[in-house]
């Protein structure tokens, strides 16, 4: 039994502090006066009153300054005393709340500046697909209906070979020609999955089937317009949400970088 | 004392949170071409909930307005509780509605650093519970609700003059990142909030929303149900800031399901009977109505309209108790709690004093309060933060807001967006359609409804329904009048949505008051999938659509139903004498529930008594004849 207790670790740790804290006491010496110093200055009274004075809506007399200052030291000397005897550590409240405010402090030290142009232009150049104008196609397109790839082919094949849309068309109240429509506007028109498909399809002639939710459809492409870069004016507020957006996740990156570089790190399984 | 020093840790809290430097917005002053007539529906979320939302951040929301929006824009965002989230689709615009009262609140008193609320047990009680766990932190919230529901919140968090600074500085902020995110023509960002009140738990919720951005607003704040829990109140804030600014602004009623027969009641808030101004005020500041969103679906009630074998959806868990189940609803108090019934209240008070205030069009919207504008089965982050895609006991886990039993998880709807059909995609263009009630509902698939009424409609004029639509009758939520004796004709299309499922049915919904002044309600299908070989039996009843669906995979057959519908109806039972209304019910195929998917993706089994099967639907804004005099 003893044994065992022994073994403990909280005894060592108990035990260990113990004799460290048997040791001062014994010689007096090794104690940082600092580390005992409190003082209340001009600042941190005035902070007192103006808190009092929030709350009480009128200045707090002497005696409730007195005691104002009074708990001020009391809670500061059970603080420290709760930091020597570790009381902090293995807390998860006190660690997320120290967490938070020291994400506060760095991102108050690195507040963003005001983009230049330049600037911007350099995140829209690093991140071209964002920003680049969508494709447009000419194009028209045969509703086919629900009908299966095989089919649809078949009558792809006979459109080619000269029979009229209106053998196979069947009623869809969606457009059976579109100019100029990029990608966003296919895909509000016809779904997405539609939209997708235009990419790989040769233009000048009846493709497909392109399927949509609502089934086959053949489409002829008659012009296709490639995507270009966009002008920064032409999406700067695009961009500026962006570029903040992102630069506020990189510097809170950046700063646990830093800190991180410091330590070393292991988690089981992790190479 | 206490209400001083809830503004000293708030405006501490706001100075430590509200430090990042932002561009001043541009003013949409971009050029953008409207269109002849309303050729487009745009979609969107007229009603969500950030980290500025008292139970929002209390549920433990930590996704800002910022995140809000981009996630609308269809940007992925990190979700609090750490999914990645990201739409299918875009959409096209959105409304963040935080609650006004209090508004910041919890992430302030959470914030506030803690000696600032040494001398207020309550709060600091409340602070310590929700920095000390997600469970606290609900409990905090549980609570809240609870307070406001008896009315015994801390004066701190009530007086709304206490709360103004805060609220000052925060709305302000909030404008500007609004501002940043409107893009006039692609995207459009309003302001707006959701004005609170629920006496004894009844609901009585709107979100206002405003057609104007910030710099016409100038000082406007949120106006605060702990001001007056009576919406004739608001009306008048409304007023007030039309006359003070020029502008434009609009309230939504929502959740009536949960009103215990309050939102749509006979008499005005304090009991007394409706007159002839309260008609015409709310008529005018309540154009629309949010009929279906995560909390159930407001369009009808079993118990209402008994032969209606649709009216049951996003019904159960709902029906039993008010918002916050301190009070039981007798199924007696239903007719002031359902859209339907109230449009036929209309009718009948249109007789009585000359006007109707509850001539409202329909839209749907989420009332999520994950800052993450969700309706989709398969996409479906929850009404909290406790509940987002991650929570594998969300589906089955008690969901009470208030104190008693009685929700559970799977009675919340991934539910619903707002259709509106607009010239462009502009706060002008938007807000304006709203007053015209041009907009419809749908419980989150995004399928194309047009309905136009009119006398002079051929059949053959379905060819071309749109351009014939306005040129010779007005579309949903519009007026007629006239005819000459003639019943009037309908034109009708329902396009699926391509990512979605395709259509059982279209129905039309009648409302009408007989010669006795009773109103009375009929349901008509008037086109579906499969005409061939279903038809209509002699009580006007359709044989049901089959039901495909997988619930091993969470599939469905689309060939089972339509992809379109389109058709030219006339009403049969015509009377020309008596006030009516019609309204589209379009029903998609049966499609699974999102529980479904989170048993699929959580190895679940679901019991029996949870709803795996549903059909999801659009509804229109009505149109509305009225007899020449």
């Amino acid at each position: 039994m003893l044994r065992k207790f022994i073994r403990e670790p909280l005894v060592h740790f108990l035990g260990g502090a113990l004799l460290i804290f048997a040791f001062f006491w014994a010689t007096g010496s090794n104690r940082d006066p600092a580390e005992y110093a409190i003082s209340i200055d001009e600042t941190d009274i005035e902070r007192l009153k103006t808190g009092w004075v929030q709350n009480f809506r009128r200045a707090p007399t002497q005696a409730e300054l007195d005691a104002l200052i009074d708990q001020e030291i009391a809670e500061e000397i059970y603080y420290r005393e709760a930091l020597r005897l570790g009381l902090d550590k293995n807390d998860p409240v006190i660690r997320r709340r120290l967490f938070t405010k020291m994400r506060f402090v760095d991102g108050e030290e690195s507040a963003i500046a005001e983009p230049t142009d330049a600037l911007l232009q350099q995140w829209m150049d690093e991140n071209p697909g964002k920003y680049a104008l969508p494709s447009l196609y000419d194009f028209e397109q045969i509703y086919l209906g629900q009908i299966s790839a095989a089919d649809a082919r078949d009558r792809i094949n006979q459109l080619n070979g000269g029979a009229l849309p209106s053998a196979f068309a069947q009623p869809l109240s969606r457009p059976s020609a579109l100019a100029r429509a990029s990608s966003a506007e296919i895909g509000r028109q016809f779904g997405d999955r539609f939209a997708e498909q235009l990419e790989k399809l040769e233009p000048g002639t009846w493709s497909g089937p392109v399927i949509s939710g609502y089934g086959a459809h053949a489409v002829k492409i008659s012009a296709k317009v490639p995507g270009q870069k966009a002008a920064l004016e032409d999406v700067r507020q695009r961009v500026v949400n962006d570029w903040r957006a992102a630069r506020q996740a990189e510097q809170e990156e950046e700063t646990l970088s830093r800190y991180r570089a410091q330590y070393e790190i292991k988690v089981a399984g992790r190479p | 004392m206490r209400n001083s020093l809830m503004v000293a840790a708030c405006t501490a809290a706001l100075v430590l949170s509200g430090c990042s430097k932002i561009v001043e917005g541009e003013d949409g002053n971009a050029e953008v071409m409207n269109t002849e007539y309303p050729e487009q529906v745009f979609w969107g979320d007229t009603h969500l909930h950030t980290d500025n939302s008292i139970d929002a951040f209390g549920f433990g929301n930590r996704l800002d307005a910022e995140n809000a929006l981009r996630f609308a824009r269809g940007e992925e965002v990190t979700a609090t509780k750490g999914s990645k989230a990201k739409l299918s689709r875009p959409l096209d615009f959105l409304v963040i509605a935080d609650h006004s009262d209090a508004m910041g609140a919890t992430k302030a008193i959470m914030e506030a650093p803690r000696i600032a609320l040494l001398t207020d047990e309550f709060l600091l009680r409340w602070h310590d519970m929700m920095n000390e766990s997600d469970e606290g932190s609900l409990r905090v919230t549980g609570e809240l609700i609870d307070g406001a529901a008896k009315g015994t919140l801390p004066t701190s968090l009530t007086d709304p003059e206490e709360t103004k600074e805060r609220t000052a500085n925060l709305w302000t902020k909030h404008g500007k990142t609004v501002d940043q995110y409107n893009e006039p023509g692609k995207f459009t960002a309003f302001m707006g909030f959701e004005y609170t009140p629920m006496p004894d738990g009844d609901n009585l919720h709107r979100v206002v929303m405003f057609r104007d951005g910030p710099k016409k607003m100038g000082d406007t704040i949120p106006y605060g149900a702990l001001g007056s829990q009576d919406p004739e109140k608001l009306w008048g804030y409304m007023e007030a800031y039309e006359k003070k600014t020029g502008g434009k602004v609009l309230a939504i009623p929502h959740n009536s399901n949960v009103s215990n027969g309050r939102m749509f009641a006979m008499s005005k808030f304090d009991g007394s009977p409706i007159d002839a101004a309260y008609v015409k005020t709310r008529a005018l500041r309540e154009p629309i109505v949010e009929v279906t969103q995560i909390k159930g679906d407001s369009e009808a009630h079993p118990f209402l309209s008994p032969n209606d074998e649709f009216a049951d959806f996003g019904v159960a868990g709902w029906d039993k108790c008010n918002l916050s189940c301190t009070k039981d609803m007798p199924p007696e108090s239903y007719g002031g709690s359902y859209a339907r019934e109230a449009l036929k209240r209309g009718l009948e008070l249109t007789l009585a004093i000359g006007a109707n205030p509850f001539k409202f069009g329909m839209i749907g919207s989420t009332d999520s309060h994950t800052s993450l504008a969700t309706a989709d089965e398969n996409n479906f982050f929850g009404k909290h933060s406790g509940n987002e895609a991650n929570n594998k006991t969300r589906a089955l886990d008690p969901q009470n807001l208030g104190t008693r039993e009685g929700r559970f998880g799977w009675h919340y709807l991934a539910s619903g967006y707002a259709a509106v059909w607009a010239t462009s995609n502009t706060r002008e263009a938007i807000f304006d359609a709203m007053m015209r009630r041009e907009v419809y509902a749908t419980t989150g698939p995004r399928m194309q409804v047009r309905f136009f009424g009119g006398f002079d409609f051929t059949a053959d004029d379905i060819a071309d329904l749109v351009k014939t639509g306005y040129a010779k009758g007005v579309p949903m939520g519009g007026d007629l009048s006239g005819g000459d004796g003639e019943a009037p004709k309908f034109l009708i299309s329902a396009l699926m949505d391509p990512e979605s499922a395709s259509l059982d049915r279209i129905q039309v919904i009648k409302g009408w008051v007989d010669a006795t002044g009773k109103s009375q309600e009929k349901i008509y299908n008037v086109s579906w999938s499969d005409a061939d070989a279903r038809k209509l039996g002699a009580n006007g009843k359709l044989s049901p659509v089959p039901n495909t669906v997988d619930l091993a995979k969470g599939t469905w057959d689309n060939a089972t139903g339509a992809p379109e519908l389109v058709t030219f109806w006339q009403d049969p039972d015509f009377d020309s004498d008596q006030n009516a209304f019609y309204y589209v019910r379009v029903l998609e195929i049966p499609t699974p529930t999102w529980p479904v998917y989170d048993a699929l993706k959580f190895s679940l089994t679901l019991p029996d008594s949870v709803i795996k099967i549903q059909q999801e639907r659009a509804y229109s804004s009505p149109i509305w004849y009225t007899p020449t005099a």
